[in-house]
Order: C-alpha cells, then structure tokens, then sequence
C-alpha cells in the first residue's frame, strides 16, 4: 500500500505542470531571441570599416628583399620611436634560406591583415581596423588576456611583461620617441607609425613620399628596400613598385588573413645588394 | 530530520582521528602561500612567470579550462533535476550544482591573474565584441556564474544555521534580514526550470566555445581543428559526471549512508561512461583524419618534435584513446561491476581525460608553432617551464576549490527537498 503511495507520488513528481512548461517555454523563447539579437545585430554585421578592402585609403607596404642586408636599421628605428625594449620589438629581421638554400633577409613589420585573427579575437575590440586599413589598438581597454598574441600566425605582437623602459638606448642615434608609453600588462604591435600618417595628412603631407608623414622603418632603410603608401592610389610609390615588380608575396597567405604588407621575393640568380649598379 | 553525517577518519593505533582540522590547516596554508605568489604577481607583472611572448598561456589557462570542465555536471543536472523532473537525482544535483559553482568561480579567480590587467576584468561586460570567442566565453561564464549563484543559494540556505540559530532570536535583526533571502531564495527555487534552460544553453555555448578559441587559431594547430567544440562539450560531460560520481561517493555513500541509493551512483557512472566512449570515438577519429586519410608535413613535423620534449604520441593513445575507451565501456557496465572501489579508479580516468586534452590543447598546441618565412617553412619548438609562482597561486585556487568543497561536504545538509521544512509543491 505504502509502495503504490510513493509510485504515485514519484509520478506526481516526475511530471511537469502547465505553469512549469510555461516557464520553460518562457525561458527557450527568451534563448532564441537573444540568440537571434545577438546574431542579427553583432555577428552578421560587417565587422568594421578597414577590413576587406572598402576601397578609400588602404596604407600598405612593399618590402624588396633583394635590396634588404640585414643591417635591422629598421628595427632600431621602431625601437627608437615606439620606446621598445630589446625583448618587444614589434620589427623584426631574420635570416631564412630559400628552397634551393641560398640565404636571405626577411623583415617583418605587423602584416596590417585586412582579415586580422588578432582584431577577430579581441575580446573587447581594444584592437581595431581603422578607415585606412591600418590595426591599431586603444591601449586603454585592453586587459591583457592575450588572445591575439596566440592568435597572430606572424608573432607580431608583443605583451608588456614589465613596466616600460626610460628611454631606448637607440634613441637618439635612429630617432625619438614620439608616441606615449603602454603601461605593463596590455599587448602592443606595429601601428605603421599611425601617429606620423595622421600629423602629415593634416599638415598636406603625403606619406610614403614625405619623409615626416612615413613610418620610421621606411625612412630608416638605407636601401630603400622599404615602399610605403596607398594601395588604392594607383600613383603612389608602392602601386607603382607593385607594377614594376614581377612578382610579390605575401606570408602565409594560405591562412587568408589578406596581408597588407608585399614582398619582392628574392632573385633565384642572387646578386649582393651593394653591387646591383643603378 | 536531519541525516547522521560519518566525518572520515583515519586510524592510528587505537586512536580514530579526525582528519578535518589537519586537513583545513594543509589547505589555509597552501592558500597563505599562494597569496604570496599572487601579492608578487599583482605589484611587479607576469614577467615573474614563465610565459612569453611565444607561450603567452600555459599552466593557469590548462587550470582555468580544466576547472570548467571539470563543473561540467551542473548543467547536465540542472536539466536532469528541474527540466526532466527526474527527482531521484535531486539530492546528487545539489552536489552537481555545488561543483559547477566551485568550478567557475575557481577558474575566474585564476583567470584574474592571467590578466596584464587585472582590474579590468569587467571589460568584455561593457566592451561587446561579439566575433570574438573569447567574448562569447566571458559573457556565458559571467552570466553563468551568476545562474549557479541562484540555483545554490537555496541549497546553502538549507542549512539550519539560517532557519533557528540561537542568534536568530537573540538578534532579531538578523531574523529581519535572512526572512526576504529566504523569500527570495523560495521564489528563485521556483524559477529552476527557466535557470536550467538559461543555464544548459550558456553551458553549451561556452563549453564549446572553449574548444572553438584553438580552432581559430590557424597559425599553430597540432590538435586544433573543427571538432574541438564538441570535444569539449562531451570532455566536460565525460569529465565533470565522473568528478560528481566520485565525490557523490564520498558525500553521500561515505558521510552519509542512505541518502542516496546505489542505483543513482551507477547511473552516473554510466554517463559519464557513455559520453567517454563518445569522446573517445571523436578522439580517434580526429587522429585518423588528420594523420592518416590526409598528411600534413607540418602535423607530422610537430608531433615528430613534441615527442622529442614529453612522450605526446603515447599520452595520446594511451591517456585519450586507450584508457578512457577501457574506462567508459568498464563505467558503462557500472551496474554490472557493482564495486565502487573499482568504479571510483575508472571515474579518475575521465577526469583525467579532461584534464590532459585542455593540457595538451592549450600547452603542447601553443609551444609548437609554424614559423612564417616564405619559401621554408618550420615548426618552432618554443619552451616553458612554469616558475613557483604560478606553482602557489595555481595551488592556491586548487586548495580554495578543496577548502569549501571540504566545508560543505562537512556542513551543508543535502536534503531532498520534501524532507525540509520549504516544502514548495
């Protein structure tokens, strides 16, 4: 008799009540439909002006390798303007070889991706396309979780282990700081010196061409293997080297991150730079 | 009507001790010790780490997923308990909804110190950027967090200290002031359907979404690939049910005989057995597809590497593919083996599983990374060795997790819910 009282009681337990399927039917409906703001309002918007490429001012940069020697002026430059410690350089040169071994210089700046992992992966949008493509970062909102450092395929990012540096030991030899420092604990990058292209456009000049609106690696580069200017400007400096130039890559472009940065890869026929003769 | 609570002990000579305050005092220290580490960490940076810009997360990331998988059976039980209605879970969903709780808030607090910027941990709240997964995940933790919240007040409520301590009626402020949390507490208990609808599709979605944060990530990716996500989700199902079987062993069948029936015991095992076997399934698979029907030199090339530094290769097909198909089949069968001794061995597996896929996700994933030159591309091996601060404060959040496990194991009284004076039908 007991048995039968608690089987009966269980059924009562086990089943749902109308109000009971009401909540839930409340609480899926209210899923769904944030689910749909969410999708409709954020993740199925464009994500912002300057990725792919929405035509107007797009900077990018030509590196020649054949004319690059490795002498990392560019890098002190960076270092020297960005206040960069030795460990956080967001320039770097390497040595790599070729296929067939012969051995040459890759420098690499931030690639400005039009499809950047790191401004997809920022939790807070505290890296960001501006309108002429280039990636920047508002140091103010980021938290440090690094997401994007693991998330570059070019490491092209740095964190700020410690407190900034006083002065770099490169300044003022290859130039001084122009920018305010980053506080310890946010992530930084290559912002093709962003802060020279917005001065020299307000004072007519045209970076790429003049030297006060160009980024200091570019202008550092005894070589000019370095090109810089408006990929959509058919008669800027690196429109122009882009035409002359049989071939051009890009790194990793297997990873369609649509980098903004060109390279003339190296001649199979390898000439030192010094003896090319003008 | 409360139920008599057996306190392990242990026996030395003829003397049965306690092992509780020794136990506590381990923990408070261990935690005393980790404060050190994360006062060091929070005044002079992550540079007394040892992350880098080349491993920028390592041992506190691998605590931090683990610890949410690992909370993984609250959801599961929450829906098992309100939505299904399945009463005879009701007691072992408690402790479910404890874990989860236990779980989360562990891995906020060491996620807090991952952070360059600590304090400014509530950004993603006010910043909304919704491509980012790791957005996503903040947003689901953080509202998840808060779910939990709800759905364990009522349970820390059940405690009789909150219903007729002596101070109550000494203080009659006191009494003031815990009548509306009882009030509230009762009417958010009604909500439990909504909060485990809530609660099952933000689990979803961050659980996966977990998975999904290495899947973007194309410029490394020795385990990343498309099925993360749900890898994931069945790890965290496989891992967290094992975790509430084997402590549900030491709750209710050791501290309190009678409580819960054998029966539910097995069917946690099976479970966590079923979406173990799932998981492994996934696993294999995964390996089949990416080293055999296809072949990436770069694949090969890194795994090639890693067994170079650890033994990857055999914690693959022994830690994901041997043991927990042997254990999720064993666990599977839990009513046929009927000894919780052997039982509780296999549900370590699971856990273990858990652990050692967001370990090898997370670490061996991010110290092999392709490099980025044109015409000869390699796999860099980069290194990390954790330092002793990451070591205190890592062991800090495990004891904090350990500590109030400890202390509601001992004090919260886990009652079926008819048994209590809040009767709500």
């Amino acid at each position: 008799m007991q048995n039968k009282d608690e089987k009966s009681q269980a059924r009562d337990e086990s089943s749902v009540s109308r109000r009971d399927l009401l909540k839930i039917a409340g609480g899926l409906a209210a899923t769904i439909g944030l689910t749909q703001f969410i999708s409709i309002n954020s993740l199925a918007s464009p994500l912002a002006a300057g990725g792919g490429d929405s035509g107007g001012v797009k900077w990018g940069m030509l590196i020649d390798i054949n004319k690059c020697i490795g002498c990392n002026y560019c890098t002190y430059a960076c270092q020297a303007v960005n206040n960069l410690a030795d460990d956080m350089l967001y320039n770097v040169v390497s040595t790599e070889t070729t296929q067939n071994g012969t051995e040459y210089f890759l420098s690499r700046p931030c690639m400005q991706c039009a499809e950047a992992p790191c401004v997809h992966v920022c939790p807070v949008e505290a890296t960001y396309y501006r309108e002429d493509g280039i990636i920047t970062m508002d140091y103010n909102r980021c938290i440090g979780c690094r997401y994007c450092q693991v998330a570059c395929p070019y490491d092209a990012r740095v964190f700020n282990w410690r407190e900034p540096i006083a002065k770099s030991e490169l300044a003022p030899t290859f130039g001084v700081q122009e920018v305010p420092n980053r506080d310890r604990g946010v992530v930084e990058k290559c912002h093709f010196c962003s802060h020279r292209i917005d001065d020299g456009l307000l004072r007519k000049l045209t970076p790429g061409i003049d030297q006060q609106a160009t980024p200091a690696c570019v202008v550092a580069c005894p070589t000019g293997a370095r090109v810089f200017g408006d990929l959509n400007d058919p008669e800027s400096p690196i429109s122009k080297a882009r035409e002359e130039a049989q071939v051009t890559l890009r790194l990793r472009e297997e990873l369609s991150t649509e980098p903004r940065v060109y390279y003339i890869p190296p001649d199979t026929a390898y000439k030192p730079p010094f003896e090319q003769g003008d | 009507m409360q139920a008599i609570v057996h306190y392990p002990k242990i026996r030395v000579g003829k003397y049965s001790i306690d092992i509780f305050p020794y136990w506590v005092a381990l923990l408070l220290g261990l935690i005393a010790f980790g404060l050190v580490g994360a006062y060091l960490v929070l005044t002079q940076g992550l540079h007394i780490t040892g992350l880098s810009n080349k491993v920028p997360w390592a041992l506190w990331i691998t605590i931090d997923l683990s610890a949410i998988a690992l909370g993984g059976s609250a959801f599961i039980f929450g829906v098992i308990v309100h939505l299904l209605r399945i009463k005879r879970f009701e007691v072992v969903g408690k402790l479910a909804i404890l874990l989860g709780f236990l779980g989360y808030s562990t891995a906020g607090m060491v996620l807090l110190f991952d952070l360059g910027k600590p304090f400014r941990f509530w950004h993603p709240v006010v910043y909304w950027q919704p491509h980012s997964l790791l957005w996503e995940i903040t947003m689901c933790v953080v509202l998840y967090l808060a779910v939990l919240m709800a759905e364990l007040m009522p349970i820390v409520l059940e405690h009789p200290a909150f219903s007729n301590h002596p101070w109550l009626t000494r203080f009659p402020v006191l009494k003031k002031l815990i009548g509306p949390v009882h009030k509230f507490s009762h009417w958010m208990h009604g909500w439990s359907p909504v909060l485990a609808v809530i609660g099952l599709t933000l689990s979803l979605l961050h659980q996966a979404s977990l998975g999904a944060t290495y899947s973007v990530l194309s410029g490394r990716g020795l385990w990343f690939n498309q099925s993360a996500p749900v890898q994931f989700v069945l790890s965290a199902v496989g891992g967290g049910v094992a975790l509430l079987f084997f402590l549900s062993i030491v709750v209710f069948r050791i501290m309190r005989p009678g409580q819960v029936k054998d029966d539910v015991f097995y069917d946690l095992a099976r479970i966590s057995g079923a979406a173990t076997l799932l998981l492994t399934y996934l696993r294999v698979w995964d390996w089949a597809v990416t080293n055999y029907y296809s072949f990436d030199r770069e694949v090969a090339l890194q795994t090639q590497l890693l067994d170079t530094i650890a033994p990857y290769s055999l914690t693959f097909w022994l830690g994901q593919a041997l043991l927990p198909g042997i254990a999720g089949a064993l666990l599977l069968a839990a009513k046929r083996i009927r000894s919780f001794r052997v039982l509780i061995g296999l549900a370590t597996i699971p856990i273990f599983n858990a652990i050692l896929m967001r370990w090898n996700y997370n670490f061996s994933g991010l110290i092999a990374s392709i490099s980025y030159d044109p015409f000869t591309p390699t796999v860099i091996l980069n290194s990390y060795t954790p330092t002793w601060v990451e070591f205190a404060v890592g062991g800090m959040v495990i004891s904090y997790w350990l500590l109030m496990f400890t202390l509601a194991a001992r004090y919260l009284p886990f009652q079926r819910q008819h048994d209590g004076e809040h009767h709500v039908h």
